[in-house]
Parts: structure tokens; C-alpha cells; sequence
């Protein structure tokens, strides 16, 4: 039973590690702003749920469990917002999305 | 386990470094920030973990919320004074 | 680990320094010098000083950017162009400044030593003898008052001239209005 919590909470916390990653590296090269906070989406969300999930099956306090829930329900509800506010923002001081690549590369 | 999450951490926050400080628009800056605030508050849940001592995570808790803040005033600001509201040529900073 | 950890974090913080001091736009600037405070209080948290961690992230990363903002709405989000080059001055007495702090430091003992002056006979004096030299039953507050009583005198004393100076900024900006 140990042993499947175990790998059960590694593999939640590399395959959090993998998504954080790839989000950053999307952060890094992907063309333009908008297409960015794409790939940033992916750390808000699949990147810090797998990583805390991870974390709460290696726990040994309920408190800690608890604490770690209410971590992960505070990134679910203010990323998406600031997400948005982003974007409407961008949106607001007229930044045009990419919508061809050949100006760019 | 840990010390592996923990080295992604720090390399995601090598990278968001980088794209705060390459822009190019603020809006970009903004974005790494943001995206910084929320790899923080991992870190220090991650950190705790490795050190045994996860006592620590109430921290966590409330830098999720004040870098919600943080971002929300910024974008306040930017959006609704006159001051600070950028104009084509201001984004390319 | 936790030592590698550091070093990587100071790092980042030493990159983030340099650039804020090359960037001309000050609402960048502001928003870097949140990014500071966020790395600067994890290196904190993982430095085991979790409650300046916790003051740093809120007054840092929250509220001096806040008063950044408000002040930018007032004043221009541009830094002036000129006064740029290079002072010799300046930079013989940031040397000197700077050689004289890691002087200081030599004296300081090692992180987490257990044999520094801290940890002996004080702590153990406060413990025992509190209840006889002061006669609060609290310890807390036998030292807050009395041990560090001049300490914590100009603790407050910066706190009041702090709130007045807010009051008197803030209220004659009302009345200012009201007259108008």
C-alpha cells in the first residue's frame, strides 16, 4: 500500500516538474503575448496541481493536507483571474495578437 | 523525488527570469511575474517538503494571494489612469 | 542541497538587481522590484527566517508596489535621460562602502552556529530570572518591555511618526478638495 502511494506521488510530482517545464519553455519561445499566457496556463494549472498532489500523498499531518488544498484552491481561483485581467488588459492597450507567422520568426 | 521537482522549479524560475527581463511589452514582464509568483509558492511548498519541515506552507498560502494582488494593481493602474497607459511606440520597451 | 539552493537564488536575485538598475521605464522597474521581493523571501524561507520571509513578501512583493503605483499616477512612468555616465567618485566611495560592510561581516558568526553569543547564557537568563528582576508572568513581554524596552520604544516612535506623516499627507489632500 506504501509503495503504490509512493509511486503514485512521484509520478504526480514529475509529471508536474514535466508540465511546469514545458509551460516555462512555451513562456520562453513562444511568438507573442497572448500565445504565451497560453503556455503560462499550463504551469497555473496542470503544473502546480500535479506538483501538489504529489506533495499531499507524502504528507503525514491531516494539517498539512488541509494546507495544501487550500493552496491549490487559492492558485485555481486568482490565476485564472489574473490570467484574464491579462489579457483583457493587453487586450485594453492594443496589443494585436500574431495571426501570421511570416513576419516572424 | 523532491530534489527533482525542486531543480524543474528552479529552472522554470531561471526561465520566467528571463522572459521578465527580455519583454519585450510589459504585458510580457507582467505574465512572468505572475507566472513567477505561483512557481514561488511551489518552491516553498516543494522546499518544505525536502527539508522535512512542511510546517512552513502557510507562507505559501499567502504569497498565492498577495501576488494576486500584486498583478491585479498593476494592470489596474495600467488600465484605468491616464498616466502609464502605453501607447504603441511604449510597448516596445 | 539547501546551500546550492541559496546560491542559485542569490543569483537570480543579483541578475534581477543589475537589470533594474539598466532599466529606463519605471513601471518595469516596479514590477521587477516585485519579482525581487518574491525571490528575495523564498531565499528567506529557505534560509529558515520564516517570519521576515513573510514581511518581506507582504510589505515587498504587496504593499511597496502598490505605493510605487500610486506614486508613478502622480509623476511620469519614464526616467529622465542624462546623468548617466560613469562618476568615479561615486564609485571609489561605493567600494569603499562596500569593502568596509564585508569587513564587518568577517566578525559575524557562522549561519546557525550553535557556539554564537545568541545562544549562551541569555536566552537561559531571560528564561529563569524574568519572573524575579521584572515580575510580568509572560516572557514575551518581559523582554519586549523591559529587557529591549529602549528597542521597542523606538520601534513605536517610528510607527507613530510613520502613521502621522500617512494622516497628514493623505488628510490635507481631503481638504484640499473640499476647499477647491
Amino acid at each position: 500500500m506504501n509503495h503504490v502511494v509512493d509511486i503514485l506521488s512521484w509520478s504526480c510530482l514529475l509529471a508536474g516538474a514535466f508540465f511546469l517545464l514545458i509551460g516555462v519553455i512555451g513562456l520562453l519561445r513562444f511568438p507573442d503575448f497572448f500565445t504565451r499566457l497560453h503556455a503560462a496556463s499550463v504551469i497555473e494549472t496542470l503544473g502546480s496541481l500535479l506538483i501538489v498532489t504529489g506533495l499531499a500523498l507524502q504528507a503525514e499531518q491531516a494539517l498539512v493536507i488541509v494546507k495544501l488544498i487550500l493552496l491549490i484552491v487559492f492558485i485555481m481561483f486568482t490565476s485564472p483571474t489574473a490570467a484574464h485581467a491579462l489579457a483583457k488588459a493587453a487586450l485594453h492597450g492594443k496589443l494585436e495578437p500574431v495571426t501570421s507567422t511570416e513576419d516572424n520568426n | 523525488m523532491f530534489a527533482a521537482a525542486m531543480i524543474a522549479i528552479l529552472l522554470a524560475m531561471f526561465m520566467s527570469l528571463c522572459r521578465a527581463l527580455l519583454g519585450p511589452t510589459l504585458y510580457d514582464r507582467l505574465l512572468a511575474v505572475n507566472v513567477l509568483g505561483t512557481i514561488t509558492v511551489l518552491f516553498i511548498a516543494v522546499f518544505g517538503f525536502l527539508t522535512g519541515r512542511p510546517e512552513f506552507l502557510d507562507i505559501g498560502l499567502a504569497y498565492a494571494l498577495i501576488n494576486f494582488i500584486a498583478t491585479i494593481a498593476v494592470l489596474k493602474f495600467f488600465e484605468y489612469r491616464d498616466m502609464g497607459r502605453a501607447t504603441e511606440e511604449e510597448l516596445d520597451i | 542541497m539547501e546551500t546550492l539552493i541559496n546560491i542559485i537564488l542569490l543569483t537570480f536575485l543579483a541578475i534581477i538587481a543589475i537589470a533594474i538598475t539598466r532599466i529606463r521605464h519605471l513601471l518595469v522597474t516596479v514590477v521587477l522590484t516585485g519579482m525581487f521581493s518574491l525571490l528575495s523571501a523564498s531565499l528567506l524561507v529557505s534560509m529558515d527566517a520564516v517570519d521576515v520571509a513573510f514581511t518581506e513578501a507582504a510589505v515587498g512583493a504587496g504593499i511597496s508596489t502598490l505605493l510605487f503605483l500610486s506614486v508613478l499616477a502622480l509623476t511620469s512612468t519614464e526616467e529622465l535621460a542624462g546623468n548617466r555616465k560613469f562618476s568615479s567618485i561615486a564609485f571609489i566611495l561605493v567600494s569603499i562602502t562596500g569593502a568596509i560592510l564585508i569587513y564587518g561581516t568577517l566578525d559575524i558568526p557562522k549561519f546557525g552556529d550553535p557556539s554564537a553569543p545568541v545562544h549562551h547564557h541569555i536566552a537561559e537568563r531571560f528564561i529563569y530570572e524574568s519572573p524575579d528582576e521584572i515580575g510580568v508572568p509572560n516572557m514575551v513581554t518581559s523582554v519586549l518591555a523591559s529587557y529591549r524596552g529602549y528597542d521597542t520604544l523606538g520601534e513605536t516612535t517610528v510607527i507613530l511618526t510613520a502613521g502621522i506623516g500617512v494622516l497628514l499627507l493623505l488628510g490635507r489632500g481631503k481638504q484640499d478638495k473640499e476647499t477647491d
